[in-house]
């Protein structure tokens, strides 16, 4: 597939202090495209690189479409109101407002509140409109949860799946690793200013090779494996347990989750 | 309507609901203007042929000095610019809706004042009007450019407020506006021609309209579009 986004050698320092030394990688049209890495891995730096927000060190990075931006901390004058700030982000972007989009963001619900006035769950969504407005191809969101409840959390990627499905772009940085399993295509894992893995999430599953986690529950009690090989271990785990006369109440086959992975992943290339 | 007079008609309405501007603009300049107007022209009768200059002079450095470089230093200051500029929308638009948007407020509030003045105190109205209007246009732009630096340098609320004194105070009194300028010691005297208030007020007073009360208040508002041009620039950058 077509690239929308295409990264070479992306350097960036402040000071003395390098925190992307030649990033590598580029993402597909269509696809939700997560950047994750621990607080100060530098993934809001390469978000801003390419959003053209903020100047780079070296390197190359080509952009193909209009791009939609949310920014980590967003804020707005304290007493305007929601579609006001629309209104104005739409004439200067020469925009029709897209009253639909609108309504399925819930902007309606929060029509007559000041920004000041707004909940953290609408601001986020009021941020989203208004980088929603110029209908890009390619949206960057950047922290687009936090400081959600459940709620407002869910409410927000089923707003960003449907995103997808109309065929947009789609990168976020984030460090909520349950987010990103879940809503993304394909990740890209940020260590000491380097892409560590990029890729999908059961390819990184392989990749630090601890692959299955089985829980099981008999009358002794709970105990947990994890395993590479699922079915000869299972065979031989419920061999064991027949041959001791212990009854299985209980069991479950899990792939690890993408933070345990990731996790793994940090700490071999710490090491 | 474009986005760029779409800004400013919005600029408008927020002035309005936010708080801080409007009593910087209106309400304490008005009520200075009510008190003072009564005392001075009480003590001193022949300040009514200058009162609505002096107190103009006191309601344009009050909302230029006071009531505008907090609402930019809002903008500019805690990341409003960024979405600004990440949404397609220039980073100076918004200091030309503020600007524009106090110097409609302030300018509102002198015609208060004007209309005010001969009523409530028999104070004399400028003899050339459209002249007088003029300087005042002149003044206000200025004085807003200053609150601009002010409002686009400092970030800090608390520092602000001071830095603003410092320009605000020194303006309305050794400016000549509370009493004549020559009973000030030679060197207050001089560090009043520092302030664009002192030559403000010279210009808007009855056949003061000339190049002598004019060329300060024009290096003046240049200095401040240029320090404002690279701070902005700096940000951008940034």
């Amino acid at each position: 597939m077509e690239p929308a986004i295409q990264v070479r050698g992306l350097k960036k320092s402040y000071g003395s202090h390098m925190v992307l030394n030649g990033l590598d990688f580029q993402i597909k049209k269509g696809e939700i495209f997560a950047l994750l890495g621990v607080n100060g891995a530098g993934k809001t730096t390469s978000l801003e690189c390419m959003e053209g927000l903020r100047k780079y060190d070296g390197g190359t990075i080509l952009v193909k479409g209009k791009m939609g931006i949310q920014l980590q901390s967003s804020s707005l004058p304290a007493h305007i109101k929601p579609m006001e700030a629309v209104k104005l982000f739409a004439k200067w972007n020469r925009a029709e407002v897209d009253y639909t989009m609108l309504h399925a963001l819930g902007l309606n619900e929060m029509e007559k509140k000041q920004y000041a006035q707004l909940s953290t769950g609408q601001k986020r969504r009021l941020h989203l409109a208004l980088a929603l407005i110029s209908s890009p191809e390619i949206i960057f969101l950047d922290e687009p949860t936090a400081g959600l409840d459940v709620e407002g959390r869910l409410s927000l990627h089923e707003q960003i799946r449907k995103l997808k499905s109309s065929g947009k772009t789609i990168v976020l940085a984030s460090h909520d690793m349950a987010e990103v399993e879940t809503l993304c295509d394909r990740i890209a894992i940020l260590n000491h200013g380097k892409i560590a893995f990029c890729g999908t999430a059961s390819e990184l599953a392989e990749k630090v090779g601890k692959k299955y986690v089985i829980h099981i529950k008999t009358q002794l009690g709970d105990s947990s494996l994890e395993t590479d090989n699922i079915e000869d271990t299972l065979i031989s785990l419920l061999g064991n347990l027949k041959q001791k006369e212990l009854h299985v109440l209980d069991i479950k086959v899990a792939r690890g989750t993408l933070e345990q992975h990731f996790m793994e992943l940090a700490g071999r290339e710490t090491e | 309507m474009n986005g760029f007079l779409y800004g400013i008609a919005l600029q408008w309405k927020l002035d309005i609901r936010s708080k801080s501007l409007l009593v910087a603009c209106y309400t304490v300049p008005l009520i200075f203007f009510l008190l003072m107007g009564g005392i001075f022209t009480s003590v001193m009768p022949e300040m009514r042929s200058t009162l609505v200059q002096s107190m103009v002079v006191m309601c344009v450095s009050m909302g230029a000095f006071i009531g505008l470089p907090p609402s930019l230093a809002e903008t500019y200051g805690n990341g409003i610019q960024k979405v600004y500029k990440a949404n397609g929308v220039p980073i100076y638009s918004g200091l030309v809706a503020m600007f524009l948007s106090a110097f409609a407020h302030l300018m509102a509030a002198c015609i208060v004042i004007a209309l005010l003045a001969p009523v409530l105190f028999e104070a004399a109205l400028p003899a050339q009007l459209p002249v007088f209007f003029l300087a005042l246009a002149i003044y206000i732009t200025v004085s807003l450019s200053i609150g601009s630096i002010l409002g686009l340098l400092v970030k800090n609320q608390a520092k602000l407020t001071m830095a603003a004194q410092f320009v605000f105070l020194p303006s309305i009194m050794l400016s000549g506006i509370m009493f004549p300028i020559d009973f000030l010691p030679d060197f207050l005297e001089t560090a009043g021609r520092m302030f664009p208030a002192s030559w403000g007020y010279r210009l808007m007073l009855d056949h003061g309209f000339c190049l002598e009360n004019l060329w300060y208040l024009t290096f003046v508002f240049f200095a401040a579009v240029i320090v404002c041009g690279v701070i902005l620039k700096n940000q951008k950058l940034k």
